[in-house]
């Protein structure tokens, strides 16, 4: 069976938290990984305890893109909502996010220099970058509404370990 | 919540250690703090990251300008503690290299 969750979220960067931690907790499901503390009752329940390279990278990619969302789609404005499909199945997440805001031009992002010294270190311009690298697949068509969706496989030494 | 950071100035060293998520939400009060810190020169800074559980690319782009913004004015910083998701990031971006983790 496959299940979807489906939530969504005012486009404004004080829902992050709830859509980010609705990801991470996605992810585990495939990754199987537990928070550290989760026994531990003193534990802040809002800290993020991202480990596993897999949710690792399934978090960082989409908290890249749901910033893209707020900040270029909805100019920080927050007019209109953030649609956000999480299917994670046994070794796999596809999470497909959209917009009614403004179109974001992918292809005007700019590579990071290939070499990197001090003088060249990016103050800006990474997000994207963070997120293309971090995944699998990820797509993006213009809308409306525009949808951005991003696909992770736990690959094969993560699945045999299980958890790390 | 606490502030996400704490900064700590000694005679010859300015300590910056940040912890819990440093991303689009938070940046914002530590790049304020950072433009203090840049501000008073200071010789030595050492940022410590080992409380510091999720970073973005606004929490990348804040600690970048305060490794600027120290070295452009002769100052030495070290950057240290980095672990799992935010030294992942590091790696990605290649700054892992730059910053000595």
């Amino acid at each position: 069976m496959v299940a979807t969750i489906r939530l969504s979220v005012p486009g404004t960067l004080r829902y992050r938290p709830i859509a980010v931690r609705a990801v991470a907790e996605a992810a585990r499901l495939v990754s199987g990984s537990t928070p550290r503390d989760a026994k531990n009752p003193s534990i802040d329940p809002l800290a993020h305890d991202i480990r596993h390279p897999f949710d690792t990278a399934v978090v960082s990619a989409f908290m890249e893109i749901f910033n893209n969302i707020a900040i270029h789609a909805y100019q920080r404005k927050g007019d209109g909502s953030i649609e956000i499909e999480i299917t994670p199945t046994k070794d796999a997440i596809v999470i497909e996010v959209k917009d009614d805001g403004r179109p974001f031009d992918l292809d005007n992002v700019v590579d990071l220099p290939a070499e990197l010294d001090e003088e060249s270190l990016p103050e800006g311009g990474m997000g994207i970058h963070i997120a293309k690298t971090m995944l699998d697949e990820m797509t993006y068509e213009p809308g409306p509404p525009n949808m951005w969706r991003l696909s992770k496989r736990l690959s094969a030494p993560q699945v045999a370990v299980g958890r790390s | 919540m606490p502030e996400p950071f704490d900064v700590q100035r000694t005679s010859d060293e300015t300590k910056v250690a940040i912890r819990g998520s440093l991303d689009i939400n938070s940046a914002p009060d530590l790049s304020d703090a950072i433009d203090k810190i840049v501000a008073t020169r200071p010789p030595k800074v050492a940022v410590d990251l080992s409380s510091l559980d999720l970073i973005d690319s606004s929490g990348v782009a804040a600690l970048v300008k305060l490794y600027k913004g120290v070295r452009a004015n002769g100052g030495a910083i070290t950057i240290s503690g980095a672990r799992d998701q935010p030294l992942a990031i590091f790696k990605l971006l290649r700054m892992d290299k730059v910053f000595n983790l």
